[in-house]
């Protein structure tokens, strides 16, 4: 497996903000991590990326753990997060030539090329991450996790600050990267979005899993595959929204 | 408004206190509260009561200055001070400074600025949220200044806090009228131009004034000097001018009571105006307001730097190499573009200060003089500098960078090659510097150094060139050792966490930084030492340089030896014991 997360636990201080989480995610899988605010997406995310140490349980990146073999997990892995943190004085370009020495990546210039066109950022190579928009940061976010050929793709609310172009880009971009074999696994509160391009859903409430399947399998389970149900309202369901929310 | 301004003031007061008080329960923040209430202590209040009672022995006060051109200038204080102020006024339009009363939080912009509430209660609110800045700014140079008693503290406070609250409210209009001074609107120009005509007068008075005082008289002294300043100040056209400048200081130099409180109502009155000037100058308050606001967005979250510049680097990242190389790479360009023509300022002159007053220190016993000797000081010092201080200037490694962490941490390096990537570029600027002027300051030697022969001046150079790498290293090691073990304790990037507690903490953090640098150059300064005693029966100075060699290599194995411990360190780091500044 690709990811592969056994009985995780994080705890910052007494707060347990994820509790033995448990799920993996098969190469070609683009999995979609949802849950109310707090639920512990990020914290679950940050600690696949190596970001935050598991105060207990295994990830596993292509069979090797973030922990003890972590430089082999970790160049297996590109992490993509909500917030687009990029170094003030390196330009666009030189952030995507740190990547690829990081990585490895051969013929950086054609990769970075293709990549800043697909992403709408040609004629950007040179400027600073001060003089671009929110938006654009978080596209030169994707573009330094997509420059290489990563099997583990981890995106944090991948759409925030997108224009619609940008969005209809990205989505089109994680559906290929999953066709061509990467495991994707998504934490999005877009919930139509992870209707239409995620193969299967984790639902997370209070730092655990409260459900896992495909979206049929989801909704054959809490009988309501009714005519017009949506993820929403199987997410409100689970979560136990529903009667507030109503 | 001002109930809202006020309840906005209280709540925030307290509840930074709170939050204040609250850390305490965590021992870095109590241990630091204890440094900083100690040190505070020791050198304040201490000393305070320390005065008082020698003064209590001598059983009569020393008079806080002598001599002459003390009198004279205790004698014309309000009038040399007025005359300051008047400078500062005037400069303002030439050079306007920011009061900083303009420069809306942005919770202020989001929340207030869309309320029906007008400019001027705006404006009001501002003044209000500045008070609590401007009562530490006076009290502090209240309770440092020599007094005999604590009532006097508290009415020199007063008159500073004066003088301060009508300044920034002063600077604050000039910002908000220049602004208009190009208006479309002819009664907005019209009432733009009144001020700067009315001061344009004010400096002619004032000039033909002091031309006829001058003119033609001959000074007896600095004494002199002032007393006629002085009397320009407070007396003819000069005088009914720069009355408000007087009435404004004149409360620092009135002795109390009644003197003190009768220079307050005037003083206070000329705080009035300028409130209503302001107030009635608030068309150009949206323009100003939003200058401020660029300003601000152009430096970035980083206060103290100008917004990056994307200049071209002949320097491309090899595709290919050791890892330390990204980071040399990195914090290189990093230099290159942050460093702009007023950054350079803002560190080249205490810097030269630093530097030619340890060279000046260094150099007295040699009793040289001349110009070689002045530049061979400086050399010195500026050598002292960068190997010295420059470590705990330079942050241009894991310091800095903790605020990428969680970037840093997705990467798949070995965490040693990490740390010692970090630390290269600033060890190798500083490195470079402290060689620069060594090399300086051994061409000069002959001059600086008189008393020493040329073979000890050379190899004393070539000693002191090879040290400088293992000294610098070595602090470089240490301050990126607290990074990663006690990264809380580390100042993030160019913020500064605020309070008594984190002062505290600082000051453990260097003494601790002291104590370890003491370690870890002992083995090597042994090993010179071993050195020195065997050899120096046959090599003569020249001992010195093998001496300095062992001391580099064995310096060298430790750092090395450090960052390859600190590795599994790096990688266990917390991202949430990292701390954000307040």
């Amino acid at each position: 497996m690709a990811i592969s997360v056994e009985h995780l636990r994080r705890q910052y201080g007494s707060f347990t903000a994820v509790d033995d989480m448990s799920f993996e995610v098969g190469g070609g899988e683009i999995v979609g991590l949802i849950g109310p605010n707090g639920a512990g997406k990020t914290t679950t995310l940050r600690s696949l990326a190596g970001i935050l140490r598991p105060t207990a349980g295994h990830v596993r990146i292509d069979g090797y753990d973030i922990v003890e073999h972590a430089i082999e997990a970790k160049r297996r892995l590109a992490f993509m997060p909500d917030e687009p943190h990029l170094f003030e004085y390196l330009t666009v370009l030189e952030h995507l030539r740190l990547t690829a020495r990081l990585y490895a990546v051969h013929d950086i210039d054609h990769r970075a090329k293709v990549l800043l066109d697909e992403l709408e950022l040609s004629g950007k190579e040179h400027a600073l991450p001060g003089e671009l928009s929110r938006g654009m940061r978080q596209k030169v976010v994707i573009a330094c996790g997509l420059v290489r050929e990563a099997t583990a793709l981890l995106f944090d609310e991948p759409l925030t600050g997108l224009d619609p172009i940008g969005i209809r880009k990205m989505r089109e971009t994680i559906v290929a990267r999953g066709r061509a074999g990467a495991a994707i696994l998504l934490s999005s509160h877009l919930l139509h979005l992870v209707e239409e391009i995620c193969t299967r859903i984790i639902i997370m409430d209070g730092g655990r899993i409260v459900a896992d399947g495909t979206f049929a399998e989801l909704a054959a389970h809490l009988e309501i595959a009714a005519a017009g149900s949506s993820l929403e309202q199987i997410f409100m369901r689970v979560t136990g929204r529903e009667t507030s929310a109503r | 408004m001002i109930t809202a301004s006020l309840y906005i003031v209280i709540c925030t007061a307290r509840n930074r206190l709170r939050l204040r008080l609250r850390r305490l329960r965590e021992p870095r923040y109590l241990f630091g509260a204890i440094a900083a209430g100690a040190y505070f202590y020791f050198t304040v209040f201490a000393r305070i009561r320390g005065g008082r009672m020698a003064r209590a022995r001598r059983q009569n006060a020393t008079p806080l200055m002598a001599g002459a051109t003390a009198a004279a200038l205790q004698g014309s204080g309000p009038g040399l001070a007025a005359i300051a102020m008047f400078v500062l006024a005037g400069l303002a339009w030439v050079f306007p400074a920011g009061s900083g009363l303009l420069d809306f939080t942005p919770a202020e912009t989001d929340l207030l600025m869309p309320a029906p509430i007008t400019r001027r209660q705006l404006l009001l609110h501002r003044m209000i949220r500045s008070q609590i800045g401007l009562f530490f700014a006076s009290v502090m140079p209240a309770i440092l200044v020599p007094s005999a008693s604590a009532l006097s503290r508290v009415r020199l406070a007063m008159a500073i806090w004066l003088v301060l609250v009508t300044a920034k409210i002063y600077f604050t209009g000039v910002t908000l009228t220049r602004t208009r001074l190009a208006s479309a609107l002819g009664g907005d120009r019209w009432a733009a131009w009144t001020p700067v005509a009315v001061l344009l007068g004010a400096i002619g008075i004032v000039a033909s004034s002091m031309w006829r005082t001058f003119d033609g008289n001959t000074l007896d002294g600095p004494a002199d000097l002032l007393k006629h300043l002085g009397r320009v100040a407070t007396t003819g056209t000069a005088g009914i001018v720069l009355f408000p400048f007087v009435a404004l200081v004149r409360p620092i130099f009135a002795p109390w009571p009644g003197p003190f409180l009768a220079a307050l109502l005037p003083a206070a009155a000329v705080l009035a105006s300028i409130i209503v000037w302001v107030l009635r100058s608030d068309e150009g308050f949206e323009e100003a307001t939003a200058a401020s606001a660029a300003r601000r967005a152009a430096a970035g979250s980083r206060s103290v730097t100008a917004a990056p510049v994307a200049r071209r680097v002949a320097w491309t990242l090899a595709p290919r190499g050791r890892a330390e190389g990204i980071f040399l790479w990195k914090n290189a360009i990093q230099m290159l573009r942050e460093t702009t023509g007023g950054m350079l300022a803002r560190y080249l002159v205490p810097l030269v200060l630093v530097s030619v007053s340890a060279g000046t220190a260094l150099m007295a016993g040699n009793r040289a003089r001349g110009t070689a000797m002045t530049l061979c000081s400086l050399a010195v010092g500026l050598a002292a500098f960068a190997v010295m201080l420059g470590p705990q200037v330079l942050r241009i490694d894991l310091r800095d960078d903790l605020r990428h962490l969680e970037l840093m941490k997705t990467w798949p390096l070995d965490p040693s090659a990490v740390i010692r990537g970090e630390m290269l570029w600033s060890g190798i600027v500083l490195t470079g510097v402290a060689w620069l002027a060594i090399v300086c300051a051994m061409i000069l030697s002959a001059a600086g150094f008189p008393r020493l022969s040329l073979v000890w001046r050379l190899s004393g150079s070539m000693a002191a060139m090879v040290i400088a790498p293992a000294l610098v290293f070595a602090q470089l090691t240490v301050h990126n050792a607290a990074a990663v073990l006690f990264p809380a304790w580390v100042p993030l990037g160019h913020s500064r966490p605020r309070g008594l507690d984190a002062m505290g903490q600082r000051l453990i953090l260097f003494g601790a930084v002291v104590l370890t640098l003491v370690f870890m150059m002992t083995p090597g300064v042994l090993a010179g030492a071993v050195l020195w005693i065997a050899f120096q029966r046959f090599m003569g100075a020249a001992v010195v340089i093998p001496a300095a060699i062992a001391c580099l290599g064995i310096v060298a194995i430790e750092v090395i030896a450090a960052s390859e411990a600190l590795g599994p360190a790096f990688e266990m780091m917390d991202i949430a014991a990292v701390e954000r500044a307040e």
